[in-house]
């Protein structure tokens, strides 16, 4: 981080601006960097689904803007911006218009949390797990404010499965986050990650003690990002598009984008918990091994870090598409069962299992 | 009781054969049809524009006996105007038919005494005006000419 | 009762998943829904009256459009009513083929069926595989009658045309390739317990008011009533299509409980019992021949006076056309009876106290199709 301020701070010396320039842009920059970079990455992730989808159903996905239509989304994004954003007569017009950016700026803010490499993490609080996990908790509030400001009855039943959802998965999620949260013995995302290095490659993962919490983690975190097999706020079929049926243009894109955004974090969020996050899978970073020059490989492994991190949220995201491709949806008794009667139970013994676990075992 | 505690199990083994099931279609090729560029093969009797069959002398097998009018089940879909040469033939002086009202149900094709029409493997039929749906005595004429497939409907019947 | 706890919610005529245009007026409190009532005819074509303006050779190809799933059942009511006022024979080749015809469209009916009912339920890829294979029916029906759909295939006492060698070797492939895709399908859902525990026990139809709304079809037989027209006679619809399937060896598949659950499953062993049919059907039209032409040119038929009602097991249940002839040249009166429109009048009494996301779980399995309604 130091090195990278210097390098700032003399850039801007080469066009002879002042250094207080620097000193105040400099904290901002990384926001910037995360938001464009969640952006593309989302652009990105819509496309893949689709592509994804369509080689699981023997289909081709969308191949005609650009090459293997990696330009679809764009073509997609300025076709929303292009429409009209309409506001139904009987709409609450503030609230309305809040909905979406409730939905949108939470995503940008925890996007933030997550340790992209051993040095660069643009927000580290010693308590960043917890504040991921309740930052992660407000767009709802947004989809709850979708639901009642646009007056419309699929919308509302949407926005109301979708609280009732959210707060009955937010437990065992929480239990899950606290038993590795246990193993790690630090709220730190940065810590957890480091935590899981071991002497073998990969064995020191916390999937492998904590499977079954990670079974429990994906399940909830599916239901949190209301995707197929738990999208009943907006399951299409009973519900027209749920709390979205009256958005339309940029507000319905906001909604969208923070799906998407949400999606992948929530897979990164996933891959630091259980899957070593940044670490290699080999137990050594391949930039160390092929790279001579010391700065050089310091700088590259920043990098491949990275990688390994979206690789493994790739995958993540990738099971997601087959779960969605393959499941039917549930219904919202079911779902609330499940919850409540089969994932809390398992969450607690997913956390004794821990506990007794990082006694005998772990600890020594 | 035993098949009761097995039951998560078994909902387990059907639920990763599911995506199993799913996940092998990945390898297998898209049956995904291009379509503006790619079409399918037609075959002989498929049903899509008229045309006029014109012997080849170049006059037309019509003899405007309509038939065809009587037999097509949407109404004032053909329209023939009935003329007679000096030699007492009668032949269609015009003869339109409006893709708008028509239904493609070929029984025109199949009751002509004739074999005087017949229909072409064009179904690309969309344009903006809904004039350019009717098609007169000249454009049924070059139909014929144009397509392929010749006397498909003679012989049938 | 107050309606003040209640949610009045209006489904269609324009939603995703009402199979075209049925409106459904629900009553619903919190997700429970109180009372539902099904208004039908936004798809109302006038099809009995249309007959009357027209010559009984006009109105065939009209037929296939009341259900257009399944064009071949309704042209085979209507031809086989005509044929037996008229008292035409109709060659047994022509027959055979008519049963091929006939339960491969039933094949691509149940798939689409299939494909859509698992939509609503939420699960995306199954469709595009049925779809998938349907379209290879499609295909071999576009070879045949040159349309995908509105085929116009069948004529008074015979077929249009003969049947090609190939195009049985086709069919053939086909049967061959078609029970691995259907164990396919099974393998997604059949036991996955999400599906499971949204079909079983849901929209149960018991024997006596499926018996009261005349239900018929795979939703009778899933509440274990084995009747199919194939196998049983019908005193005033002795059709000569009833002397070619006893010749043929298939089970009617049924089951017990007539929940959501039976009615899929019901389908699905149809499915199979049609593959098994099919096979048989092409064996026989390979080794044998014959003439399929039918004997009547004329295309205006005059049809003594007289009226006969003819019954085919069309997909979604029987299917049956009667036609009353005044001895002129146009029909006097016909009238439809297709299996949907009952399956409708039944969905208030099992939507009752029903959740919410169980409508689609009844709905999409009663399989009912809208044109099929309203006519
Ligand atoms: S096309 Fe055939 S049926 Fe029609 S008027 Fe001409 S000869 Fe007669
Ligand atoms: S195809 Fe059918 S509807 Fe069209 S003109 Fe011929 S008879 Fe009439």
């Amino acid at each position: 981080m130091e090195y990278l301020y210097f390098l700032y701070i003399e850039l801007l010396h080469k066009y002879n601006l002042p250094e207080f320039i620097g000193m105040t842009t400099f904290p901002l920059l990384p926001f910037c960097v995360v938001a464009v970079a969640l952006i593309l990455v989302v652009l990105f992730l819509v496309l893949m689904e689709r592509k994804v989808l369509a080689f699981f159903t023997q289909r081709k996905g969308p191949n005609r803007v650009g090459p293997w239509g990696l330009f679809q989304t764009i073509a997609d994004a300025i076709k929303l911006l292009c429409k009209e954003n309409i506001t139904p007569t009987g709409a609450e017009k503030f609230m309305f218009n809040l909905a979406p950016l409730l939905a949108f700026v939470p995503v940008m803010v925890i996007w933030g949390l997550i340790p992209f490499s051993s040095e660069f993490d643009f927000m580290s609080y010693s308590v960043s797990a917890l504040l991921f996990m309740t930052i992660a908790s407000i767009p709802i509030l947004g989809i709850l404010l979708a639901g009642y400001a646009s007056n419309n009855k699929y919308s509302l039943i949407g926005s109301f499965r979708a609280v009732a959802q959210a707060i009955s998965y937010e437990l065992p999620l929480v239990f899950v986050l606290v038993s590795v949260v246990v193993l790690a013995s630090s709220l730190n995302l940065r810590q957890i990650v480091l935590a899981q290095i071991s002497v073998y490659p990969f064995c020191g993962w916390f999937i492998f003690p904590a499977f079954l919490g990670f079974l429990i983690f994906f399940i909830c975190a599916t239901a949190e990002l209301n995707r197929c097999p738990f999208d009943l706020p907006e399951a299409e079929s009973e519900l027209v598009s749920g709390y979205n049926t009256e958005y339309s243009g940029m507000k319905f894109a906001f909604f969208f984008l923070a799906e998407y955004a949400m999606m992948f974090i929530m897979c990164a969020f996933m891959a630091t918990l259980f899957l070593g996050g940044f670490l290699s899978p080999f137990g050594f970073y391949l930039s160390e091994k092929f790279i001579n020059n010391t700065f050089w490989a310091q700088i590259s492994v920043y990098f491949e870090q990275v990688f390994w991190l979206f690789l493994k949220t790739f995958f993540l995201i990738f099971c997601m598409m087959l779960v969605r491709a393959t499941l039917p949806r549930l219904k919202s008794n079911q779902l609330m069962g499940f919850a409540w009667k089969v994932l809390l139970p398992l969450s607690f013994l997913n956390l004794f299992f821990i506990c007794c676990y990082k006694y005998f075992i772990y600890a020594k | 009781m035993i098949k009761k505690s097995l039951k998560p199990f078994r909902d387990i083994i059907a639920l990763a054969l599911g995506h199993l099931t799913v996940f092998k279609h990945v390898f297998k090729k898209p049956v995904t049809l291009e379509y503006p560029e790619k079409k399918l093969p037609l075959n002989d009797k498929f049903r899509g524009e008229h045309a006029l069959v014109v012997d080849n002398e170049g006059n037309l097998l019509c003899t405007a006996c309509g038939t065809c009018q009587r037999v097509c089940p949407s109404f004032g879909t053909i329209e023939i105007e009935k003329e007679k040469t000096e030699d007492g033939k009668f032949y269609p002086k015009n003869y339109t038919i409006d893709l708008s009202k028509c239904i493609f149900c070929g029984n025109c094709v199949q009751y002509c005494p004739f074999g005087a029409i017949t229909m072409t493997k064009e179904y690309e039929l969309a344009d903006e005006k809904k004039s350019a749906l009717k098609l007169d005595i000249n454009t049924l004429k070059k139909n014929y000419s144009d397509s392929i497939i010749g006397e498909r409907d003679t012989s049938k019947r | 009762m107050t309606t003040k706890n209640k949610l009045k919610i209006n489904i269609g005529p324009q939603h995703p998943s009402t199979h075209g245009v049925l409106r459904l007026v629900l009553e619903l409190e919190g997700e429970i829904i109180k009372s539902c009532e099904p208004v039908i005819g936004y798809l109302h074509r006038g099809m009995e009256k249309m007959a009357e303006s027209h010559t009984y050779l006009q109105y065939l190809p009209i037929v296939d459009r009341i259900d257009y799933l399944s064009g071949f059942f309704n042209s085979f009511a209507y031809c086989n009513a005509v044929e037996n006022l008229t008292q035409i024979e109709v060659s047994k080749r022509s027959q055979y083929i008519r049963v091929l015809t006939m339960e491969m469209n039933r094949l691509s009916s149940h798939l689409l069926w299939l494909g859509t009912f698992l939509l609503d339920m939420g699960a995306t890829s199954p469709l595009f595989y049925t779809f998938r294979d349907r379209e290879v029916i499609l295909s071999l029906f576009e070879e045949l009658t040159g349309q995908r759909l509105m085929y116009n295939y069948y004529t008074f006492g015979g077929l249009r045309h003969d049947v090609s060698s190939d195009w049985l070797d086709k069919i053939t492939d086909f049967v061959k390739i078609m029970p691995k895709k259907i164990q396919d399908y099974e393998n997604i859902i059949t036991n996955n317990p999400i599906f499971t525990t949204r079909t079983k026990n849901i929209g149960i139809m018991s024997k006596n008011s499926a018996l009261q709304y005349s239900i018929t079809g795979p939703n009778l037989r899933a509440t274990g009533i084995n009747v199919d027209s194939r196998k049983t006679i019908h005193p005033f619809a002795c059709s000569p299509i009833q002397l070619i399937y006893p010749e043929l060896d298939f089970q009617i598949p049924t089951a017990q409980n007539g929940d959501s659950f039976d009615r899929y499953k019901v389908r699905v062993e149809e499915m199979k019992a049609c593959l098994k049919l099919i096979s048989q059907c092409v064996d026989w039209l390979k080794s044998n021949s014959g003439e399929v032409i039918s004997p009547i040119k004329q295309p205006l038929l005059k049809v003594p006076e007289g009226e006969f009602i003819s019954n085919v097991e069309a997909p979604r249940g029987v299917c049956s056309c009667y036609v009353k002839s005044d001895g002129s040249t146009k029909p006097y009166r016909v009238k439809w009876r297709t299996g949907s429109f009952y399956a409708v009048q039944i969905l208030p009494k099992l939507l009752e106290n029903a959740f919410y996301p169980d409508l689609m779980a009844i709905f999409g399995s009663l399989d009912v199709i809208l044109p099929e309604v309203d006519r």
